[in-house]
C-alpha cells in the first residue's frame, strides 16, 4: 500500500474548553491538489499547525508520507510550507532569506528559484523590513515552490497578492502538479480552489463537513440575483437552476441561480426589467445556506 | 454614545498603559520596597558593632564603591540608605524606562500596529508624546514611593525629597532619551542599543568622576553624577536636579520635533533600501544563530570591555591606598573581603560582578528567541527539517559561546588596564578570574531556557533570577544581616575569590549540574509545547 501524502487520524485539538478541531480524518493522495476550504476561524490553520508539528494534538495523530508529524526532522524532509501571515527576519534581504531557506530546507532547485523570482517580480536585494504584505508572501511562495519537496502545504497563500500575481500563483501550482508534487491548499476563496484543485475538503467550526469533488463544489457555487421591474412580475418558478424566489412587493424580486443562466435570462427578457444585480455570496453565506447552522457547533 | 465621545488621546494613553502596567507596578513596588527594607534595618545594623564594622568594610570595598558610588553620610539612616540602594535602584529604573519606552513606541511601530492607530484622528508626535507621558508615570510613582517610605522611616523630609526626585528625574531622563532614539532610528534594536549606550557611558562618567578628582567635573555631564552631586541628607543641593530636569525637558522637546519631521515606519536615519546579499553564516540553523548574536555581542563587549578596562586602570591606585591603610583592609578581611590590598584580591571581587551583565546578556538573547517565535519569524525555520531540540540547542550554544567571549573580553580588558598602569596581574590569573564567573552565567542561561520551555512569557524574569536576583539577594542579606541560609541561596555566596584563591570546584560542579538540569528540563518543555504564533 502506498502512503498517503498527508493523513490525519482522529486529529483533535482543544484549547482549554474550546475545541478547535474535532476528530478530523483525512487522506490526501500523492500527486493531487487538495483544497481545504472553510470560513475564517473554521480551524484550517490549526489543522495545518498540527500537521506541521508546530502544535501538538490533544488526541489523534497526523502523518506526512507515513512519518509522524511530531518527528519534524523526518516529516519536514518531504514538505515545504507557506504560512498565512508571513513574517520574515527584518534585517535580512529577500535573497538572504531565500538562501537560508534553501540551505536549511529539503533541497532547492536554484535555477527554478531564479525563474520564480522573475515571474513573481520580486526585488530580492531589499531588506525584508521594507517589503509589503504581498512581497513577504512572494518570498515564502518562491522559497516553497523552488523546493523539490513532494508535498507543498500552502495556508491562504494569495490573500496579499494582486490579481496578476494570483495568476502566477495558479501557474506555479499547476507546474508543481505536473512535476508530481502534492499540494495542500487552504483557502477561503472558492474561485481559487475551483481553479486549481482536484478535490476539496470543507471544514466548518472544527468539523470536516465533507470531502467533495469539483463538480459537487460547482453545485455549491450559486449566485444571488436581484431584479427590479416595471409592470407584472416575471414568473420564474419553473425555470431550471432558479431557487429561493422572494418577492419584495415593491417591484423587486430576488432569487438564487445555479448553473447556466440562459433559461433565467430568457424568462426575464419577457418582463420589463429596469435593473439587474448579480452577487457572488461569500463562502460563509454559502455554508450557512447549504449545510445549515445545525451542522456546525 | 460615550465611546464615540471619548477623546482619542485618552484612548492612546490607555493603550500605552495596558502595555506597561505590569512591569511598571513591579518596578515601582520593588524600588520602594528595597528602599524601605534597607532604611528599616539601619538602626539594627548600627546597634550591632560587628555589623557596623562589616558595613564599614563593605563601604571600603572598591567593588561596592564603584557600583554604589561615593559613601557619604553613612552615619544617618537616610545617607546609609541612599548609598546602599540609591545607585542600584537608579540603574534599575533607568534600564526599565529605556526598554519599556522603545518597546511600546518603536517596537509597536515596527510590528505595523501603529498604522491602524495613526489612521485615526491622532498625529504621530501626539502618539509618541502620549506614550512617553504614560511611561513617565512610573518614575513619578517611584519618586513618590521612595520619598514616602524614607519619610515614613523617620529620615528628614528634605533629604527624602531630594533622593526621591533625583531617582524619578533620572527615570524621566532615560525614558525621554529612549523616546528620542526611537524617533531617530528606524528599528527597535538600534534605538534601544543607543539609549542603553547612553546609560552605560553616563554611568561610567560618574564612576570616573568619583574615582579621579581631576575629572570630577565629568559628573556634571551624567544623570548619575548629577544625582550624586545633589548629595541627599548631606548637601541637599537642588541645582543638579534642576539641570537634570532641564536636560530631560530639552530631550522631550527634541523628541516631539523629530517625530513631526519623519514618516510613520521610518526614522530620521533612513535605512538603505537595497544592498547586495551577504550570505555568510546563513548555511545552517547553528550558523544563523551565531549571525544573529554577532551584533548584540559587539555592543555588549564594548560596554563590558570599557568598564573592566576602567577597573584595570584604577586597580593600582585603589589597592595602594588600601595597602597603606592596614586598619581598613583588616576590617575588610574580617567582613569576608580578604586581600583587597592586592590587585588579585581587588580583581576577584570585581570579577564576581561580571556574572550580572553577562547573565543579563544570555537572558536577553533567549528573550529575543521567544520574541521571534511570538511574532512568527521563527515559523519558517520550524517548518524546515529541523527538530525543536536542535532549533533551541543552536540558540543555547551560540549564546553560551557569546557569553564566554564576553567574560574573556572583560579578562583581557582588566589585564590590559593593569598592565598599562604598571601593576601586577598575569593574563592567566585575569582569565581564570573571569572564567570563574561563568557557572553563574550558565545558571542564568539555564533558567532562561527553562522559561522558554515552560513559561515563555517570563523568560526575562526567570533568566535574570540567578545572576541579577542572586546578587541583589546577597547585597540585601549582607546589609540587613539575615540568617545565613538566606544569603546561601545566592550563587554569589558560593563563588571563590579567583584569582586570589583557587577555584571552588565543588560549588562550581553543583552550579554546572544545576544549570544542565535546568537546560535539559527547558528543552524537554520546548519539545512538547505548541509554538506561540
Amino acid at each position: 500500500m502506498t502512503d498517503s501524502a498527508l493523513r490525519a487520524v482522529d486529529l483533535t485539538k482543544r484549547y482549554g474548553r474550546l475545541t478547535a478541531l474535532d476528530t478530523l480524518n483525512l487522506d490526501v493522495a500523492p500527486g493531487e491538489v487538495f483544497g481545504f476550504l472553510g470560513p475564517n476561524g473554521a480551524g484550517k490553520s490549526t489543522t495545518i499547525r498540527l500537521m506541521l508539528g508546530l502544535a501538538r494534538p490533544t488526541a489523534g495523530r497526523a502523518e506526512v508520507f507515513g512519518a509522524d508529524a511530531a518527528d519534524v526532522a523526518r516529516a519536514h524532509r518531504s514538505l515545504a510550507y507557506v504560512p498565512a501571515d508571513v513574517a520574515l527576519w527584518p534585517q535580512l534581504t529577500g535573497a538572504e532569506i531565500l538562501h537560508l531557506h534553501a540551505r536549511t530546507g529539503p533541497g532547492t532547485d536554484p535555477s527554478y528559484r531564479d525563474e520564480l523570482v522573475e515571474r513573481f517580480d520580486l526585488d530580492p536585494s531589499k531588506p525584508a523590513r521594507t517589503y509589503s504584505t504581498g512581497n513577504r508572501q512572494k518570498v515564502a511562495l518562491i522559497a516553497a515552490f523552488a523546493t523539490r519537496a513532494p508535498l507543498l502545504v500552502l495556508d491562504e497563500p494569495t490573500s496579499g497578492l494582486d490579481p496578476l500575481m494570483e495568476q502566477e500563483f495558479r501557474t506555479a501550482v499547476r507546474a508543481a502538479r505536473d512535476r508530481g508534487q502534492t499540494v495542500f491548499l487552504s483557502s477561503h476563496q472558492l474561485a481559487e480552489v475551483e481553479a486549481v484543485c482536484d478535490r476539496v475538503g470543507i471544514l466548518r467550526a472544527g468539523h470536516l463537513v465533507e470531502v467533495a469533488t469539483l463538480s459537487r463544489l460547482r453545485a455549491l457555487h450559486r449566485s444571488e440575483v436581484t431584479v427590479s421591474y416595471a409592470g407584472p412580475a416575471p414568473t420564474l418558478t419553473a425555470v431550471p437552476g432558479v431557487e429561493a424566489i422572494t418577492e419584495n412587493g415593491d417591484g423587486r424580486l430576488r432569487f438564487t441561480l445555479t448553473g447556466s443562466p440562459a433559461a433565467a435570462l430568457r424568462c426575464l427578457a419577457t418582463a420589463d426589467v429596469t435593473a439587474l444585480a448579480v452577487r457572488e455570496p461569500s463562502l460563509e453565506e454559502m455554508f450557512l445556506d447549504y449545510y445549515g447552522a445545525e451542522n456546525g457547533r | 454614545m460615550s465611546a464615540l465621545e471619548t477623546a482619542p488621546g485618552g484612548a492612546v494613553i490607555r493603550l500605552a498603559a495596558r502595555q506597561i502596567r505590569r512591569g511598571g507596578v513591579i518596578v515601582a513596588v520593588l524600588i520602594a520596597g528595597m528602599t524601605a527594607i534597607v532604611a528599616a534595618t539601619f538602626d539594627q545594623v548600627m546597634a550591632d558593632p560587628a555589623a557596623a564594622g562589616s558595613l564599614e568594610a563593605l563601604a571600603g570595598n572598591p567593588a561596592i564603591r564603584t557600583l554604589f558610588g561615593e559613601p557619604i553620610g553613612l552615619g544617618t539612616a537616610g545617607g546609609f540608605t541612599v548609598w546602599r540602594v540609591g545607585s542600584v535602584t537608579a540603574v534599575f529604573l533607568g534600564a526599565w524606562a529605556i526598554l519599556a519606552t522603545t518597546r511600546i513606541t518603536r517596537g509597536e511601530e515596527d510590528a505595523g500596529r501603529w498604522n491602524l492607530l495613526l489612521s485615526g484622528r491622532i498625529t504621530l508626535p501626539g502618539t509618541v508624546v502620549r506614550h512617553l507621558a504614560t511611561v513617565l508615570t512610573v518614575p513619578a510613582a517611584t519618586a513618590a514611593g521612595i520619598t514616602g517610605v524614607l519619610v515614613a522611616s523617620g529620615t528628614p523630609m528634605t533629604g527624602a525629597l531630594i533622593h526621591g526626585l533625583g531617582t524619578g528625574l533620572l527615570g524621566l531622563f532615560f525614558a525621554a532619551t529612549a523616546a528620542l532614539t526611537a524617533q531617530i532610528f528606524p528599528a527597535r534594536t538600534p534605538a534601544t542599543g543607543t539609549a542603553v549606550a547612553v546609560l552605560g557611558v553616563t554611568l561610567l562618567a560618574r564612576m570616573i568622576g568619583d574615582g579621579i578628582t581631576a575629572l570630577g567635573w565629568l559628573r556634571w555631564l551624567s544623570p548619575f553624577g548629577l544625582m550624586a552631586l545633589s548629595g541627599p541628607y548631606v548637601h541637599d543641593r537642588v541645582v543638579p536636579l534642576l539641570i537634570l530636569f532641564a536636560a530631560a525637558v530639552a530631550i522631550i522637546v527634541a523628541t516631539g520635533l523629530t517625530a513631526a519631521r519623519r514618516e510613520v515606519g521610518s526614522g530620521l536615519v533612513t535605512a538603505s533600501t537595497s544592498r547586495p546579499a551577504r550570505l555568510g553564516l546563513l548555511g545552517s540553523v547553528e550558523s544563523f544563530a551565531i549571525r544573529r548574536a554577532l551584533r548584540p555581542l559587539a555592543g555588549w563587549a564594548l560596554g563590558i570591555g570599557a568598564y573592566f578596562l576602567l577597573i584595570g586602570l584604577t586597580a593600582v591606585s585603589v589597592t595602594d591606598f588600601l595597602a597603606d591603610n592596614p586598619a581598613m583592609s583588616d576590617a575588610a578581611a574580617q567582613a569576608g573581603f580578604p586581600g583587597l590590598g592586592s590587585i588579585a584580591g581587588f580583581a576577584a571581587t570585581l570579577f564576581a560582578l561580571l556574572a550580572m551583565p553577562v547573565g543579563g546578556f544570555a537572558t536577553v538573547r533567549l528573550g529575543a528567541f521567544v520574541a521571534a517565535e511570538t511574532d512568527r519569524r521563527l515559523t519558517s525555520l520550524a517548518a524546515q527539517p529541523i527538530g525543536r531540540a536542535r532549533l533551541l540547542g543552536a540558540e543555547i550554544a551560540a549564546t553560551a559561546a557569546a557569553s564566554a567571549l564576553l567574560v574573556t573580553t572583560a579578562g583581557l580588558a582588566t589585564w590590559a588596564g593593569v598592565l598599562m598602569m604598571g601593576g601586577d596581574l598575569t593574563l592567566t590569573a585575569s582569565l581564570r578570574g573571569v572564567w570563574n564567573s561563568m557557572p553563574i552565567v550558565l545558571l542564568s542561561l539555564g533558567a532562561a531556557v527553562l522559561a522558554v520551555g515552560w513559561v515563555p512569557r517570563w523568560v526575562g524574569v526567570v533568566g535574570g533570577l540567578p545572576a541579577i536576583g542572586g546578587f541583589l539577594l546577597l547585597v540585601i542579606a549582607e546589609s540587613v544581616a539575615t540568617p545565613a541560609w538566606v544569603r546561601d541561596l545566592s550563587p554569589y555566596a558560593h563563588l571563590a575569590p579567583v584569582p586570589l584563591t583557587g577555584a571552588g570546584w565543588p560549588a562550581i560542579a553543583v552550579m554546572l549540574a544545576l544549570a544542565s538540569a535546568l537546560t535539559a528540563t527547558g528543552i524537554a518543555g520546548y519539545r512538547s509545547r505548541d509554538l506561540r504564533s
